[in-house]
């Protein structure tokens, strides 16, 4: 065993929540990597943020659960306001889809992970499928809470169908959720306008919304039984717009049943999460399954005051001056038995994760304690 | 979320001049009811902040400013405030390449991402925004000139 792997192995033990962690047979192979003593030392390395990750991600798994090389694209959080609103953001979608469709070889096809709109508007998810339809190649969505709350979901699910769903390709079992619709009712009783109900979902700090991020019993009934007729060993990715761990609640930077994913997937070998919502560069492993967080074309996130997975490897501190910063898609790549992620960040290639505290959205909030908004609380 | 009331404010300056026997502050012990009212003079100026800072329409109008033509609000890029950090100035601001305050890179931050119309910095549409984002940051260390 080589010493990556035994720095590997020191760090699932550090930082792994039950001891657990993804097979090893599958190993991250084109990384920077931490330095040991930082890994012994665990909570002085998480205070630094000096924790691995890559630009390109390589994960290794068994040669003989798959082998065919292909490629799939990832687009979200287009956040679509009608066009004379705002056209920065149709002007990134529009980048978006072209750089997609611009690939050659092209990408077998491409996923939408929610929040195509900003207020669900009808006019809003028109002009994403009007934009989305000049990508010629097939393309899945699921949705984001940004596109279901002005009718729950109703226009959204006539467009782009209906989530859950599954597909197998070339090898690969592929999930897509719908972690957006399970929000507990605030509305009813207080007498909310469909817009209303909407404004309040729509905003990321509010609190009426709660904890609205889940799979939910119903979906997770059917992940296990759609788990069940998987090959344990074959790979299995799973789309999904909330990461499918505890990130940092407030934000619904989770899905609430979290424990419960974790336990259906279990027994699987081979699991990735690759998810949207968050509009920033995310890296983490609960138990056997990996977590991948996409970039937004619509503007970046900070990051959580709290809660940034130990294995991420920030990006740099968004420039607000230029609006295509710290945004864009990513390209996959099956590669015989490697999945690579490239970010494809509209910023200069070797600029984009931070290796000093100072430029990194983590590591400049030393002495910042923030706290909840006043007005909407209740 | 919609009633800001500048009311308040009066009603606050009533209680103070009402519980001294003379005009001057600090020459009788403060009541409960002045510290109170002292309170809730700020505390609507933070909640009025809030609701700049979220795009709130009825307090953008009330204010008669353009915060964003983008459709935009500040805390969809700064949720909970995050991404600001007012315990940091004054400091050199490189966006603007100049030695700035708090009120210079909100009024930055109006003009660039935002879009929209700067406010005059002794206005009460900036003194809301800054008393909002302080009182978020109440827990943070001041940590002038820092990067
Ligand atoms: C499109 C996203 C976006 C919007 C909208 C936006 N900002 Fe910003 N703002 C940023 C980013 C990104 C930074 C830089 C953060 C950093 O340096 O890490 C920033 C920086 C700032 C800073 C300086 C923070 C520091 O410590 O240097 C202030 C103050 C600020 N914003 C206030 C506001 C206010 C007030 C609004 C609403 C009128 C607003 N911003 C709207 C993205 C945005
Ligand atoms: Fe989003
Ligand atoms: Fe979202």
């Amino acid at each position: 065993m080589n010493e990556l792997e035994n720095d590997r192995r020191a760090i699932h033990q550090q930082v792994g929540l039950s001891g657990e962690a993804p097979d090893r047979s599958i190993s991250i192979t084109r990384r920077t990597f931490l330095h040991r003593s930082l890994v012994l030392g665990g909570a002085s390395a998480a205070a630094c943020g000096l924790f691995p990750l890559m630009n390109t991600l390589d994960l290794a798994y068994a040669a003989e659960a798959g082998g065919e090389t292909f490629k799939f694209a990832w687009i979200s959080d287009t956040h679509l306001y009608p066009k004379e609103l705002n056209s920065r953001f149709v002007e990134k979608t529009i980048r978006a889809i072209k750089e997609v469709q611009a690939l050659d070889p092209p990408a077998d096809f491409l996923i939408f992970g929610g929040d195509l709109a900003q207020l669900a508007d009808p006019v809003e998810l028109a002009l994403g499928a009007e934009l989305l339809n000049e990508l010629k190649i097939k393309k899945v969505f699921i949705p984001g809470e940004h596109d279901w709350y002005l009718d729950l979901g109703a226009n959204w699910n006539k467009r782009f169908g209906a989530s859950p769903w599954f597909f197998d390709h070339k090898g690969v079992r592929f999930i897509g959720l719908d972690t957006v619709s399970k929000a507990v009712d605030f509305w009813t009783a207080r007498k909310y306008t469909p817009a209303e109900r909407m404004g309040h979902m729509a905003t990321l700090d509010g609190t009426l919304g709660g904890a609205w991020a889940a799979v939910g019993d119903k979906d997770l009934k059917w992940l296990d039984s759609t788990l069940r007729s998987w090959d344990k060993a074959k790979p299995v990715v799973i789309f999904s717009h909330n990461p499918l761990y505890e990130y940092y609640p407030p934000w619904n930077f989770w899905v609430r049943d979290w424990r419960e994913v974790n336990e259906i997937v279990k027994p699987y070998s081979n699991v990735t999460n690759i998810h949207g919502h968050c509009h920033q560069v995310l890296y983490n492993e609960v138990g056997k399954m990996r977590s991948i967080g996409m970039l937004a074309t619509s503007w970046p996130w900070p990051y959580a005051p709290e809660g940034v997975p130990k294995l991420t490897k920030p990006m740099v501190r968004a420039d607000p001056g230029d609006h295509f910063d710290a945004q864009g898609w990513a390209k996959l790549t099956w590669n015989k038995d490697k999945l690579d992620n490239e970010y494809m960040m509209w910023r200069g290639k070797d600029g984009f994760f931070a290796e000093a505290a100072v430029d990194s959205g983590t590591g400049d909030n030393r002495n910042q304690v923030l706290s909840p908004r006043i007005v909407d609380r209740l | 979320m919609k009633n800001y009331r500048y009311a308040l404010t009066a009603i606050a300056a009533a209680l103070l001049v009402a519980a001294s026997t003379s005009t001057w502050a600090h020459k009788e012990k403060h009541t409960a009811e002045q510290l109170q009212a002292f309170e809730d003079v700020f505390l609507e100026q933070v909640k009025l902040g809030d609701a700049l800072f979220h795009g709130d329409p009825a307090a953008v109008k009330q204010m008669g400013v353009t915060l964003s033509e983008t459709g935009m609000a500040c805390a969809m890029c700064h949720p909970f405030a995050a991404d600001i950090h007012p315990h940091e100035f004054p400091k050199f601001q490189e966006h603007m390449n100049e030695f700035a305050t708090l009120r210079d890179m909100i009024n930055w931050c109006i003009e660039k991402p935002s879009q929209g119309e700067k406010i005059s910095s002794d206005s009460q549409a900036m003194k809301a925004l800054e008393a909002y984002i302080y009182w978020s940051n109440r827990n943070s260390k001041l940590d002038p000139g820092r990067h």
